[in-house]
């Protein structure tokens, strides 16, 4: 089936015009992408994916490209053939950006991808369980009234059951205090309030949960409005209780989300942005929080999120906290800006069809940790979490999958 | 309320947010326009996001119980 893809006039910018024309095609990004390394496929090379986008914008926007279209291979573009590849080049993408540490002019693959996404939404051809996550968390701002009281009593029966857990009848998860230093914004599910809970009663932090989830679907559809939308449920709240730190849970595109992209796109944002393990880390080094020793016998390795490390700068307190509690940590090689991407991001994990191309695209990781000999692996992202147990199962590495401020949690 | 009786049951017990919401999405497609599903989650988070799908979705959560830490749902497809 045919479908206009077009390149909205406001995308053409220098920086795009530039990477398009200075791709010297030398190909070092191809041997960086974990799916083409596998895969062998075309639309799965960067470079390739880029040259798709190249011939929309010569078709569109060049005479040459107009004229001479076999020339520039313009005739094919908005076939059925051409939709699948350009569907395939942006979506089974994870925006990792490996592919833009090894490009000698470090040209911005996440960026292209983000803007294929959007195209395709644009035409219609968006992904339609990406789009149907990001319209539950826009409905569920929407209706917040209603669900507040829900999502109450759920942190209330959870207060009571840590309360007795932890022999700490004074044991808290505050929700909507205002004045809170911090508000501190988990996962839909209880595993991503408890550790964290558990360290912030521990230090005694000023906090308040968030009534909404990190994560950001929106951000994954290629549409900014929707993306837009379902941060600024948190925006409002974390005005309107008047924070000044916002605290991402274990979650790699949220934090670079609300790191990087939320302050730019709303007008007086100043609001801290940490991720928690930052924040953790920040604790440990101010002698707020002590850990009571390596608790964690087995050699345990670290995964960096892409979207923490690479494309966060956060690669050392993570280490420093996994050091804390571990008697053998070891390193993935490569590790820090270089690693491996695990294959999930992107909001892959969440699209059922693409379980086998992930399972591929994950083995440059799963040969990663099998040769460092580790029997955990601590990450702090929840996509990443979710793949490598998948990753687990496929090719029988045995491991234990956790997250870094579980530990922490585990041994205070 | 009458008895409810659903013609599918949908396990997501132990999965995490997102994918409870996924799972469901492509259920509902399995039974007819005015069917129900129910659906087991242990997931707290579904407690706020399945209400939130249903409403996007334009369907219709009738009932929901909870048993220990398993959280049952009764969904009505109703387009
Ligand atoms: S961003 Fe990552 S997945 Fe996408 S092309 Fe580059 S290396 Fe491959
Ligand atoms: S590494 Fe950079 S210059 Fe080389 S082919 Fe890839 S995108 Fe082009």
């Amino acid at each position: 089936m045919e479908a206009t893809l077009n390149i909205p006039g406001k995308a053409i910018n220098d920086k795009l015009l530039y990477y398009l024309d200075i791709c010297a095609r030398c190909g070092a990004c191809s041997d960086a992408c974990h799916f083409y390394v596998t895969t062998k496929e075309p639309p799965h090379a960067p470079a390739y994916r880029m040259e798709l986008l190249r011939r929309i914008y010569r078709r569109q926007y060049t005479w040459s490209g107009k004229i001479f279209t076999k020339l520039f291979k313009t005739n094919g573009v908005g076939s059925g053939e051409f939709l699948e590849e350009f569907k395939k080049a942006a979506f089974e993408c994870t925006g990792c950006r490996r592919c833009t540490v090894f490009c000698p002019f470090g040209i911005d693959m996440g960026a292209f991808v983000g803007l294929m996404r959007s195209m395709l939404y644009r035409a219609g051809r968006g992904n339609e369980i990406l789009d149907m996550l990001a319209d539950t968390a826009i409905s569920k701002g929407e209706m917040i009234k209603e669900l507040q009281e829900t999502f109450a009593e759920t942190i209330r029966n959870l207060e009571e059951r840590l309360r007795k857990e932890t022999g700490d009848p004074s044991f808290k998860i505050p929700v909507g205090v205002k004045g809170a230093r911090i508000l501190y914004v988990a996962l839909a599910g209880e595993h991503s309030i408890i550790p964290a809970a558990k360290i912030f009663n521990k230090v005694g932090e000023n906090w308040t949960l968030s009534l909404f989830e990190a994560s950001n679907y929106g951000y994954f559809t290629g549409n900014i409005e929707k993306a837009k939308k379902i941060a600024e449920r948190i925006v409002n709240e974390a005005k309107h209780l008047g924070v000044k730190t916002i605290v991402i849970s274990e979650c790699g595109h949220a934090y670079r989300v609300f790191k990087h992209l939320v302050p730019t796109w709303f007008s007086g944002f100043n609001f801290e942005v940490k991720s928690i393990v930052e924040l953790v880390a920040d604790y440990v080094r101010e002698g707020k929080l002590e850990v009571e020793g390596k608790v964690v016998e087995e050699p345990i390795t670290y995964h960096d999120p892409c979207q923490l490390a690479r494309n966060g700068g956060v690669i050392e307190e993570p280490r420093m906290l996994l050091k804390l509690v571990a008697k053998d940590y070891r390193e993935l090689t490569p590790s820090g800006e270089k690693n491996w991407c695990c294959g999930g991001g992107g909001g892959l994990v969440a699209i059922p069809e693409l379980y086998e191309l992930r399972m591929k695209a994950g083995k440059a990781k799963a040969e990663q940790i099998r040769r460092s000999g580790a029997r955990i692996v601590a990450t702090a992202c929840e996509n990443c979490k979710l793949q490598l147990n998948d990753l687990n199962r496929y090719y029988n590495l045995g491991l234990k999958i956790t997250g870094v401020i579980d530990l922490v949690a585990e041994a205070i | 309320m009458s008895e409810i009786k659903p013609t599918k049951k949908l396990d997501v017990r132990g999965l995490m947010c997102p994918m409870p919401v996924v799972k469901l999405s492509s259920a509902i497609n399995e039974v007819k326009v005015g069917e129900v599903i129910e659906v087991l989650a242990t997931d707290p988070g579904s407690l706020t996001d399945i209400p939130a799908w249903a409403r996007k979705t334009g369907n219709e959560v009738l009932k929901i119980d909870k048993e220990g830490n398993v959280i049952k749902f009764y969904v009505k497809r109703l387009k």
